[in-house]
């Protein structure tokens, strides 16, 4: 749940980038840090063993001011895909306001894909968050790679499912930052149903969105 | 694995006061890797002028007094986005100044990093060991389900031991009785008919010296004294009165060994498992006559016998009771006592007691006397099965037992017996 401090005018909101081992979650933080431009952009602060993979998480804070003076705050976080870390997933994932679940793309992946988003689903029930109602995007990444799974393919096994489907590269910056727009498309009418921020914050969700990402207010950095 | 239980661990959390990995930090704690005067001189240093570093509220302080002059700045140390707190100093030196700030944002980074790792292990072992003790209270309560379910299974098995234990003495005995019975049997049926013509002839032979008596008279009477003479001298007056009484008692103790032999035929009856309509103290009379012997030699036998309804009962059974208790009555006798058989009538029971002056049961095994296989004699001298058969029976004919019992100075038993079993 998003923390709204009408004291010092601050919004936070979390987003959990989630999915298994290797399939690109570091990356998708990465290629957003270089991609968006927002008002405010800190540092990608990880927290790796010397094996490059994530022991805790990443967290990549991108903000941005409201002309009313509010200051949003994105908190961007990914959780160790190993099934060893169970518990730390549990605690990135506790409070969440909206996952992306990057699923690695190659045919070989398929069963950890499927483990993997199963554990979202039981983590997201034992931090005490609702799976219906939250705010959810599924990318499928590593797009560049050969022997993938092509688009109908994956259009197919998942087209009973209600989230949206977005193909990827995060190595190659492609579909990142179009996921993470949707994954605001999804996050902005929660907010709004909860803290009315059209009339604290005196936007909408395009402009919501555009602040975000940097797009109409220019690259002031 | 539901909601409540996370939102559970968060109280905990809050509780306990564990911040959380995501919570907002004050430059103090930014800067707590490091030591404070050192670092404030070594900037000192290498800014070549005084310098001071305040946290955004003011509230917390690193380095020389206010350097606040004209030509002091005043620069923002950011961290996730937020002004945290200030660099002040007097320093024109562009350059200078701008490393310092690398150095300052250098050390927050590294403090938030480990900051943040530490509250999320933290966060991470709690889990673990909260995930730990539900496993271990839910082992424990399987166990101690099963410890439960092994604590029945031993008394069930010991139930089903004795079940079979007291299954296996009444066969046992039983299988003796039948035994007992049929020697018992034959042996009275081999008696009887002998004993039926010794007494017939017992009775024409006294029919006979009867009229051997009339004859003497005549005999007295005559005139032949060789005659006379003879009958002095084998003094047959004596003979022929003596010879009366002789066949006298001889009848009597062949009546008595026919009773005996009748009474032993109605205490074979065990096997014969049908009831029938009884007077129960003819069963205690007959019994009693059974034992005479062995009692007669050690105790005198006292028979008080109400009036009794007749009883619906397996007889012969019931008399293996009383010969139990008079035998053991019989046998708790260091000297000569008495042993008393009273009958009754109380509240729609037959209650008999069965009283001796004998030597008594000592407490400790006044509990065990009706287990099976229970013992005070010798191996080999008793079964231990008499007192729990003759509980069984009792049990059987839906009365009860009772012992009560002083130290060396006798032991009662009392039954209980319902007239009407259907009623109780």
């Amino acid at each position: 749940m998003a923390e709204l401090d009408e004291v010092t005018r601050k919004l936070t909101i979390k987003l959990v980038y989630y999915g298994p081992a290797m399939s690109g979650k570091t990356s998708n933080l990465i290629c957003l840090h270089d991609l968006l431009s927002p008002d405010l952009k800190g540092e990608i602060m990880t927290l790796e063993t010397h094996n490059d993979r994530t022991l805790f998480f990443d967290l990549l804070p991108l903000g941005f001011r409201t002309p009313s003076g509010w200051l949003v705050k994105f908190k961007l976080y990914t959780v160790p895909g190993q099934v060893v870390h169970d518990a730390t997933r549990k605690a990135v994932l506790s409070r969440a306001d909206g996952v992306v679940f990057v699923a690695d793309s190659q045919r070989s992946q398929g069963v950890n894909n499927a483990e993997s988003f199963q554990n979202l689903e039981e983590n997201v029930g034992r931090v005490g968050l609702n799976f219906e109602a939250l705010p959810l995007v599924v990318q499928f990444n590593k797009r560049d790679l050969p022997n993938v799974l092509s688009e109908t393919e994956i259009n197919e096994r998942w087209s009973v499912a209600p989230w949206p489907l977005m193909m990827a590269s995060a190595l190659k910056t492609t579909g990142v930052r179009e996921t993470f727009i949707r994954l605001l498309e999804a996050v902005y009418p929660a907010l709004d149903k909860n803290f009315s921020l059209h009339e604290k914050l005196d936007t909408d969700v395009v402009s919501f969105i555009n602040a975000a990402t940097g797009e109409s207010l220019g690259n002031r950095s | 694995m539901s909601s409540p239980l996370s939102m559970r661990q968060q109280e905990n959390r809050l509780e306990i006061g564990v911040r959380g990995y995501d919570s907002v930090l004050s430059l103090r704690e930014l800067l707590s890797g490091v030591v404070p005067e050192k670092l404030s001189a070594a900037l000192t240093v290498l800014l070549g002028s005084s310098v001071r570093v305040v946290s955004a509220d003011g509230g917390w302080v690193m380095g020389e007094a206010p350097v606040l002059t004209n030509t002091a700045r005043r620069l923002p140390l950011v961290n996730e986005l937020e002004t945290v707190g200030y660099l002040e100093t007097s320093s024109s030196d562009e350059a200078c100044v701008r490393a310092v700030m690398i150095i300052l944002e250098s050390f927050m980074r590294s403090g938030a990093r480990y900051f943040m790792a530490s509250e999320m292990h933290i966060e991470v072992v709690k889990t673990d060991y909260e995930d730990l003790q539900r496993k271990h209270s839910a082992l424990m309560a399987s166990e101690a389900r099963f410890k439960a379910l092994a604590e029945q299974l031993e008394e069930r098995v010991k139930e089903q031991v004795n079940t079979i234990a007291s299954a296996r003495s009444q066969l046992y005995q039983v299988d003796k009785l039948a035994s007992v019975g049929q020697l018992a049997a034959g042996v009275a049926h081999e008696i009887n008919n002998p004993i039926g013509f010794i007494r017939s002839n017992l009775s024409t032979a006294q029919s006979y010296v009867q009229k051997l008596q009339g004859v003497a008279e005549l005999f007295k009477s005559s005139s032949d004294t060789a005659l006379c003479d003879a009958w002095q001298s084998d003094d047959l007056d004596f003979v022929l009165e003596d010879f009366s009484t002789l066949l006298h008692e001889s009848v009597s103790g062949a009546d008595r060994v026919a009773r005996i032999v009748s009474d032993l035929k109605g205490f074979s009856n065990v096997d014969q498992a049908e009831e029938e309509l009884i007077d129960l103290n003819e069963n205690i009379r007959s019994v009693c006559n059974v034992a005479a012997n062995q009692i007669n030699s050690r105790a005198d036998l006292k028979l008080i016998l109400g009036e009794l309804p007749p009883l619906h009962c397996k007889s012969g059974h019931l008399s293996q009771v009383f010969l139990n208790l008079l035998l053991n009555a019989a046998q708790a006798m260091k000297q000569r006592g008495e042993i008393q058989l009273q009958s009754s009538v109380e509240q729609g029971q037959i209650v008999i007691h069965i009283s001796d002056t004998g030597c008594g049961i000592p407490p400790e095994v006044l509990s065990r006397i009706f287990d099976p296989f229970f013992t005070t004699h010798e191996v080999g001298a008793g079964t231990g099965l008499g007192l729990a058969v003759s509980r069984d029976i009792i049990r059987a004919h839906g009365g009860r037992i009772e012992v009560d019992s002083v130290a060396n100075a006798g032991t009662t038993f009392s039954i209980y017996l319902p007239i009407d079993r259907s009623a109780s």
